[in-house]
């Protein structure tokens, strides 16, 4: 690939990037959350659009960019994307079917092509129904297809014979993975190899990428920064390769607290013990008022779930949290609980999960206090709600200053800056922020940072998960590192930099790969 | 499965860092009108479909009789549409309101007629049947969290089973008077007293649905239930209380089909549901553009009703009811899409 750009609106998140794969090569693509590795692939695959200037070669031949859906196959292409690409609804058969279909007028014969199917998953020593949906599969066994359908695609272009070449992709398959998996995966790398295939291997674990991979290629904010013989290179020049010498801060100035302003004096306002659910197995902490608590992880680390967890809205197998001397149950809690509780959650999906698109400002910013301007009839008070809608628009400085234009209209930061509003008006106690600056321009960013900082000083406190380590490194007094379900380490004071947060994270993730490593 | 289309699909393309749009008061004024020009559209063209018809039919489409008997004869579809309005509002569909409607004023027939029961005790059990009705719809959709569509196309077709079974396949004649006397022979300035019941249920939903917290919480149920969710609101309670309130509303135009007719006809509620949500949607392109609202779908239902009126005065086929109904419903589906799209 040469010259390869890729914008969404103004962002480029691919820029100039060249990208060899030699022949029966396996390589390594590594890179942060965000810094364009999935992107690459999905302009293989011809799901994104690249700019006009990027170009393909295979064995030399240039091939014309968007590839059309479906022209992998003939290119020789096959993935196993980071979603896995099934269809939930659809059974195993079905999904391993699609592929192959040589032709779209023959009669499918579903018979043949179920004992077909349940022959390939016994070839690759895969235990799976293969009448069962993929919903129905446990996650790791939804991988295992995803893998066995791409292993599948490989072998049946090279009986094909005309494609001098076939490249697997292989975009972080070993999140979903335990390690007797793993090495499964490994295997199946190794024979695709063997019969002449090249594979990309794109992954945050570090052990798995050396015992796998002879070469790596690094991106960093969609730019290629270096390649490197895995040999020749140790952990840490790879990870501050993918992670980047000490960024300065650009905008606007630290939220953080002085280092005078001793929180662990303050009185405790939240604690959380042994939650369990999702990807989460095991989590304790304790957050003390006014005190802003980041936890950093990589894609499957458990991170992600925590804030859905808390607040009930996704299903906890245990844990209790204590709220004013109340400890309640989190497993069985449900969203109206949490509100009771003055518990807030900002999630990641602004507008799937946190904003009503066509209803106004006004209507999105006071659903959850309109009840308090209410008359004897129940009636709302429009003057004294609309009065107070304006003060929190001019307090939170959202653009334009209008409650009636439908929030759909607005910019991301100022949507944000009123799911904001509407939290803060139930005086959480507890606020939880998932990837709260997502699509969100650098001057909200700054305010959102600041607003949240006010907030607390009537005492909340807060849970910010972020993939973004130069947030959390300028707004949070604590960081707490996950990896695989577990916290694994906390920054504190002078400690939280953006450095060394994510030295912290590929440190704990690598060297957790490492240790399944040795104990299998 | 909502009522309402989703708007906000998950969107992979993240949103640019762009400027905070400034004040821009041209376009604000040009968008201004744009929007009065869509609430005022249903009315004018209705007052429109007035002038017409009193131009062409000149003798008897502009008299005060035949505008008691447009606003009179079609109370029950008014209320059934205020009932097919329940679950649109919490973003749910009933395809079994008509089957509501039927089997209560069946089983009211049947329990006067047949069972000489007093009239008023027949009524309360049939709006009580109406209401059961209602809390199963609800248990179905909300509690197993199936499709309403084809749960309630479903439900519809048991309670037409039911209605044929009672009824022994005829049609119940001779029902108490008194009964049609409150609701079609009493009259208040020339008007059936039936389509001022309908008025005051249309105003208390008005109320509710648009000024109260309740009505917001509907609200946000029916366009995002994930928002809704998140934000703390009772999402299912919400939707079978749409269910519920539609069944009984569908139980109130069965009463009243009842006291219209005189008479319990099995086969005569079937053609009521499509026009019920054709007002329905027609009244979301009014009033408040964009969303279900009981204004809109008064007029809506009163702008079916002369545009049908109207065509048979000038000597229409029977077809042509069928046929003017289904398009108005097809027309405000599209219409109100449009809107939606425009407005995210």
């Amino acid at each position: 690939m040469r010259n390869v750009t890729q914008r969404f609106g103004a962002f480029r998140a691919l820029k100039n990037v060249d990208f060899d794969v030699h022949h029966g090569e396996t390589v390594a693509l590594l890179g942060e959350n965000g810094c364009g590795k999935s992107t690459l692939v999905k302009i293989l695959a011809g799901i994104n659009v690249p700019d006009p200037e990027s170009e393909l070669y295979l064995d030399g031949r240039p091939h014309a960019l968007p590839l059309p859906p479906g022209e992998f196959r003939d290119l020789g292409l096959s993935f196993v994307h980071q979603d896995l690409g099934l269809s939930r609804t659809l059974t195993v058969v079905e999904n391993l079917t699609i592929g192959g279909l040589g032709s779209t007028r023959r009669r499918i014969n579903w018979r043949r092509e179920r004992s077909r199917a349940r022959e390939v998953l016994r070839s690759y020593n895969v235990d799976v129904d293969p009448s069962a949906t993929i919903d129905q599969l446990p996650p790791v066994a939804q991988a295992l297809v995803a893998i066995v359908r791409a292993a599948e695609d490989l072998k049946l272009y090279r009986e094909r014979g005309d494609l001098g070449h076939s490249v697997l992709f292989l975009d972080e398959p070993t999140v979903f993975l335990p390690d007797t998996e793993v090495e499964f995966l490994f295997d199946l790398v190794r024979s695709v190899v063997a019969g002449g295939a090249s594979t990309v291997f794109i992954s945050h674990d570090l052990s798995a990428v050396r015992r796998l991979c002879q070469r790596a290629a690094v991106l960093r904010d969609g730019e290629l920064v270096g390649e490197a013989q895995l040999g020749q290179v140790s952990d840490n020049d790879l990870v501050e390769m993918i992670v980047g010498p000490a960024k300065q801060t650009l905008v606007g100035r630290s939220q953080r607290r002085t280092l005078a302003d001793d929180v662990s004096r303050r009185p405790v306002a939240c604690e959380i013990s042994d939650l369990r659910g999702g990807r989460v197995y095991g989590v304790t902490l304790s957050i003390h008022e006014t005190e802003v608590v980041g936890i950093a992880g990589l894609l499957g680390s458990g991170a992600d779930d925590i804030p859905y967890l808390l607040f009930g809205a996704q299903r906890a197998e245990s844990g209790t949290m204590s709220l004013n001397g109340h400890a309640h149950p989190i497993a069985g809690m449900t969203t109206v609980d949490a509100v009771y509780r003055q518990v807030a959650l900002v999630p990641a999906d602004r507008r799937r999960d946190a904003i009503v698109a066509p209803l106004t400002v006004g209507e999105n910013a006071s659903i959850l206090v309109n009840d308090r301007y209410t008359t004897a009839g129940r009636r709302i008070q429009g003057r004294r709600l609309n009065a107070r809608i304006r003060q929190l628009l001019d307090r939170f400085d959202v653009r334009p200053r209008r409650s009636d234009v439908p929030i759909g209209q607005l910019s991301g930061g100022n949507q944000q800056k009123v799911v904001l509003a509407k939290w803060l008006e139930i005086e959480p106690r507890v606020l939880l922020l998932h990837e709260p600056t997502q699509g969100v321009d650098v001057a909200a960013r700054a305010e959102i940072y600041r607003l949240v900082r006010e907030g607390t000083e009537a005492g909340m406190g807060v849970i910010w998960v972020s993939s973004d380590f130069e947030e959390l490194a300028r707004v949070c007094d604590r960081v707490l590192i996950m990896a695989h379900g577990l916290v694994r380490s906390e920054l504190t004071g002078n400690d939280v930099t953006e450095d060394a947060i994510s030295t912290a994270v590929y440190r704990y993730s690598t060297d957790e790969g490492a240790m399944l490593a040795h104990a299998s | 499965m909502s009522a309402t289309e989703p708007t906000t699909q998950p969107t992979t393309k993240p949103e640019a860092p762009q400027a905070t749009p400034g004040p821009r008061p041209r376009r604000a004024e040009s968008a201004q009108i744009a929007v009065f020009a869509e609430r005022a559209a249903l009315p004018v063209t209705w007052i429109a479909l007035i002038v017409v018809y009193s131009i062409t039919a000149s003798s008897t489409f502009p008299t005060w009789s035949n505008a008691s008997n447009i606003l009179g004869s079609q109370a029950v579809l008014f209320v059934l549409a205020l009932a097919a309005l329940m679950p649109s509002l919490t973003g749910d569909f009933d395809l079994s309101l008509g089957g509501i409607m039927g089997l209560t004023a069946m089983i009211a027939g049947v329990l006067n007629v047949n069972d000489h029961m007093a009239i008023g005790l027949a009524c309360i059990i049939g709006v009580v049947a109406a209401l059961a009705a209602g809390l199963l719809n609800g248990f179905l959709v909300v509690r197993c969290d199936t499709n309403p569509l084809i749960i309630t196309l479903g439900m519809g077709s048991v309670f037409t089973g039911i209605i044929y079974y009672l009824a022994g396949s005829q049609t119940i004649v001779g029902v108490s008077t008194s009964l049609s006397k409150i609701t079609f022979s009493d009259k208040l300035l020339g008007i059936p007293i039936e389509f001022f019941y309908g008025l005051a249920l249309m105003l208390i939903i008005w109320y509710v649905s648009t000024l109260t917290p309740l009505g917001l919480r509907s609200l946000f149920v029916g366009q995002s239930r994930d928002v809704a969710r998140l934000s703390g609101i009772r999402v299912d309670r919400i939707r079978w209380g749409g269910f519920v309130l539609g069944g009984l509303l569908a139980g109130f135009a069965g009463v009243l089909f009842l006291g219209t007719t005189g008479s319990a006809d099995p086969t005569a509620s079937g053609p009521y549901l499509l026009p019920a949500y054709a007002a329905v949607f027609l009244g979301a392109t009014t009033i408040k553009p964009g969303r279900f609202n009981a204004f809109g779908t008064a007029i809506a239902v009163y702008f079916l009703a002369t545009g049908v009126n109207g065509l048979q005065l000038l000597g229409a086929q029977n077809y042509v009811q069928q046929l003017f109904y289904g398009a108005a419903l097809v027309v405000a589906v599209v219409l109100s899409r449009q809107l939606r799209r425009s407005r995210t």
